[in-house]
């Protein structure tokens, strides 16, 4: 790749936004490849493994977490014009993260109910991806990101190809590594067809439905799925609606079945939150 | 330790059939795994029967079988030890004969040097237990597409050669089989090594093969008796009965091909999520895509074949977007491809009616439905054929040179190569090659120049990938694959008139054309080179275009979209110039290359000016992703870009041509 100075490695920083820092850990996980990553970029700024600091610029910055407070909106910017390449980590990131729930909801109501001072809670009433503010060269998805899918983008920029991140669905990987279907063999609401692969298919590999943490593929026909999951399993619209609801709910169109099909009980503060869709329950009867 | 067969009286015949008892079929499992064998048959694995690697009878599922519907699958346990009561799960057998992923081969770049190793497998020595009627037909389908004809994949070869087939009859049906109306079942009736029927206490054996006939010999059998044999053949026909004759074959190819714009195909396209779990399941579906894997310098890479599905969005991209964009496209090409074009491409269906991408379709939808909403019964007009496919097929990138580099437009490099394979000198007009450098996605790119003992190409720097290529300097290595694809039809424009119609980096592929033309230049007629370019800086071959039309004898005409102060020629589309054009079309053969879009307006153009359909060819760019001719990628129609193209005349692709989503 081309960057700074001949002969230079790419400088490398990992900042954050509302994150739980879990996409930076996969990171620091790789350890089979941690010492040639260092090799290859000079890491000048990760705080959740330095305590050096660097203001950039940046040749390649990997920001983690979603815009949520209103000092975000600034910084963003602010680290946009100082790196060249900006790719985005995780599902907060591309996709506002399991917090972007409460943008269905009354953020003044919530915030009250949760805290005994919320007038130092300094947030926006809505939680959003990266991509919405600044551009974005590059996205790893996932909660957290796959360490595989981390170890191919870093080949590529290295070597100055596009990484193959390909889009497909999860299914394909059910498939390829003889995963039964946990929809069509046990009834499990899976969003596995209409979520974009990277994960390797852990979670039905275990026997649990696809929670679409990757967020949706390209063209994804979510309508189409969620009229199915309606037609042939015991639940409300409602319910279906929920299915959606998890780590990428804000993201298109996971939004829509959200938004359109309801299931956002928790957000009008009806009811306790229940737990996330995957896992039992049957499709069918 | 095995013992053959204990004396008993009323041996079978050499090819059965004998009884082997119920307590003696471990005596068959035993004979396969003495012969060096891994047994892989039926197994209960998480509710589910899967085929895996199974070491005894214990492991085959004993008293169950499986209740289908579309889009769904339960085990429920039946009365008895039968081990073979249900029909097919999930796994097809392709997964050992055509495994989900390969390595094809190992690249390396040190420097300006990059070297190719083909990846050599020595697959295991297999034994299928328990393969069905549906599942033998969907064998010998894979033995068709992958090894039945000129192009082949010698990793299937290898594997399927180890491999012993012992299949089963089935005793009972699924919702979703329709093997009766695909003329592939249920009766067993060949393509094994030995067959078994269930039967209380026992099973019938008989032998298909010389490695049959010795296992059977050695097999502590019986003859069967005329009550058994009676037994066998009623439980199958009782299967065909159940299942009845769901879908009409007759006709079936013609009756789809006609419905290329039913509007059931947009419907099925609003249930359809274009998962790909059907192509998957699928015991015949071929196609794959290739994965560069890589050490963090990219330096080393491994080429990973990996199963693909034509319903994956990336399958048909190519620059400027995907040629099968909507999901009704992916469904319509997966639909008329195994019931339809498979015909044409290799002599036999594509489905063999196993009911796996009914059962295991996520969201149900049944193909038996589709197909009858979709092919009524009507006829359809004979297609024409005109251009042969001339390809060859070698297995492995092999390393060339660089030796001349030359900048043709501010993003387009002439590379000329030497050290290529020898089968290049064979090579001619219009054929590509695969081009890779270790780390990126090897490409196909035209082969612009064919020399004694090399081959030039033209390479726009596009993407990473022709960006690296294109900056390739002097002495620095690529591997190559090649010369693939069939040829510009120089034989039909013998005594010709010939125009030749182009536009930007399209003119590569023609420039063997015109070297051919100018080195027999009293064989053809007039010669008419239409070319036109973005920006006069953006015509390629600036000299040559010069030296074409006054030392040569080419009529050329240059037109740019966007003219500097220094361009005196035309300014407009390429098919303005030959509007004016004087010419005697009843004796004319048109070449022409460029975008999709362009090609169908040229060849309306043409067609408006007398040129007919059977005389206008183009070069067809697709995905192509291998250029094995056997990927998938680069489909259209009945064609494999790679294989039975890049050339095709207008008439050969008929109504396909410039057909949405095709």
């Amino acid at each position: 790749m081309q960057h700074g100075q001949v002969g230079a490695h790419p400088r490398v920083g990992v900042v954050k936004f509302a994150s739980c820092d879990g996409c930076q850990l996969t990171i620091l996980n790789l350890e089979d490849e941690l010492l040639s990553v260092v090799e290859h970029f000079d890491i000048i700024d990760f705080p959740e493994a330095t305590s050096a600091r660097s203001a950039g610029p940046y040749d390649v910055l990997f920001v983690e977490g979603s815009v949520s407070e209103p000092a975000h909106l600034e910084r963003i910017v602010e680290l946009r014009k100082r790196c060249r390449t900006l790719v985005t980590i995780g599902a907060c990131a591309t996709a506002g993260g399991i917090q972007a729930l409460r943008n269905w909801g009354d953020h003044d109501a919530f915030r009250a109910s949760v805290y005994a001072h919320p007038e130092y809670i300094h947030t926006l009433a809505k939680s959003t991806p990266i991509a919405d503010h600044v551009q974005v060269d590059a996205e790893l998805r996932g909660c957290p990101i796959d360490p595989g899918q981390l170890v191919e983008l870093l080949t590529a920029l290295v070597t100055g190809r596009r990484p193959q991140l390909i889009d497909e669905a999860v299914c394909m990987e059910c498939k390829r590594r003889g995963v039964v279907c946990v929809m069509v063999g046990k009834g499990i609401p899976c969003l596995g067809q209409v979520t974009q692969t990277g994960c390797g298919a852990i979670c039905p590999r275990f026997g649990r439905g696809c929670y679409g943490c990757f967020g949706p593929r390209e063209q994804a026909n979510a309508a189409g799925l969620a009229r199915y999951f309606e037609a042939v399993g015991d639940r409300t619209t409602e319910d279906v609606g929920r299915l959606f609801a998890g780590f990428t709910a804000y993201s298109e169109p996971f939004r829509s079945m959200v938004s359109d099909l309801g299931g956002t009980r928790w957000a009008r503060g009806e009811g306790a939150v229940e737990a996330a869709p995957a896992g039992g329950g049957d499709a069918r009867n | 330790m095995v013992t053959t067969a204990p004396a008993r009286s009323g041996r079978p015949t050499a090819d059965g059939p004998g009884f082997l008892g119920r307590d003696d079929l471990g005596v068959l499992l035993d004979l396969l795994r003495d012969d060096g064998r891994t047994l892989i048959g039926p197994t209960v694995d998480d509710g589910t029967i899967v085929y895996d690697e199974i070491t005894s009878v214990e492991d085959l599922p004993h008293g169950v079988t499986d209740e289908q519907s579309p889009g769904r699958y339960r085990l429920e346990n039946r009365d008895g030890e039968r081990l073979f009561g249900y029909v097919v799960g999930p796994t097809s057998w392709k997964r050992w004969t055509f495994p989900p992923a390969v390595e094809l081969n190992r690249g390396t770049r040190d420097g300006h040097r990059v070297t190719f190793e083909a990846t050599t497998v020595k697959p295991p020595k297999l034994a299928f237990l328990g393969a069905r009627a549906c599942e033998l037909a969907a064998l010998a389908v894979q033995d068709r597409v992958l090894m039945g004809g000129e192009f082949v994949d010698p990793d299937y070869i290898l594997r399927r050669a180890n491999v012993l087939v012992v299949a089963v009859q089935c005793m009972t049906s699924a919702s979703t089989c329709f093997c009766t109306s695909m003329g592939t079942g249920p009766e067993v009736t060949g393509g094994f090594d030995l067959s078994l029927s269930e039967l209380d206490g026992g099973f019938l054996v008989t032998a298909g093969s010389t490695a049959g006939r010795e296992l059977l010999e050695r097999l502590p059998v019986r003859a069967a008796t005329a009550a058994e044999k009676y037994g066998a053949a009623a439980v199958v026909a009782g299967v065909r009965a159940q299942i009845g004759d769901p879908v009409t074959v007759d006709g079936l190819h013609d009756r789809l091909m006609a419905q290329l714009d039913h509007p059931r195909w947009a419907q099925v396209a609003e249930r359809c999520i274009t998962c790909g779990n059907c192509t998957l399941a699928c015991p015949t579906c071929f196609c794959t895509g290739i994965t560069q894997v890589t050490d963090l310098t990219g330096e080393n890479a491994a080429m990973e074949r990996r199963w693909d599905s034509c319903f994956s969005p990336g399958f048909a991209r190519v620059a400027g977007g995907s040629f099968r964009s909507r999901p009704r496209d992916r469904y319509r090409q997966w639909l008329t491809h195994k019931f339809g074009t498979w015909w044409d491409q290799f002599g036999t269906t594509g489905c063999t009616g196993c009911g796996r991408c009914i059962t295991w379709c996520p969201v149900g939808i049944d193909v038996r439905e589709e197909l009858n909403a979709i092919a009524p019964a009507i006829s359809l007009a004979p297609e024409v054929v005109l251009v042969e496919p001339v390809a060859a097929t070698p297995n492995d990138f092999v390393t060339a040179r660089v030796i001349a580099t030359k900048q043709e437009t501010p993003d387009t490099v002439t590379l000329t190569l030497t050290g290529t394979d020898p089968a290049f000198a064979r090579g001619g007009t219009g054929q590509f090659a695969m081009v890779a450098l270790p780390g990126f996605p090897p490409l196909p790119i035209s082969i612009s120049r064919f020399h004694a003992d090399g081959i030039e190409l033209t390479i726009r720097g596009a993407g990473p990938a022709t960006r690296a290529m294109a900056a390739l300097q002097i002495d620095d290595q690529v591997g190559l694959r090649g010369p693939l694809g069939n040829n510009w039809p120089l034989d039909r424009a013998v005594g010709r008139d010939l125009v030749i119609v182009t536009g930007g980096i399209g003119l590569a592929p023609l420039r063997p054309v015109i070297d051919t033309i100018i080195a027999n230049r009293r064989r053809y007629g007039d010669v008419k080179l239409f070319y036109g370019a973005r920006t006069p800086a953006d015509l390629h071959y600036r000299a040559e275009l010069e030296r074409w039309g006054t030392r040569d004898g080419l009529d050329v005409s240059l037109t740019v979209d966007r003219a500097g102060p220094e361009w005196t020629g035309p300014v407009g589309v390429v098919t303005q110039l030959f509007d004016q054009a004087v010419w005697d079309a009843s004796n004319m053969i048109a070449f022409v290359c460029g975008p999709e879009r362009m090609m169908q307006a040229t060849a309306s153009t043409l067609a408006g000016r007398g040129v007919p359909a059977s005389r206008t060819y183009v070069t067809l760019e697709r995905h192509m992703e291998c250029g094995i001719g056997l990927c998938g990628h680069c489909q259209m129609g009945k064609y494999f870009v790679c294989r039975d193209g890049p050339v095709f005349s207008i008439a050969q692709l008929g109504e396909i041509f410039g057909r949405e989503g095709i």
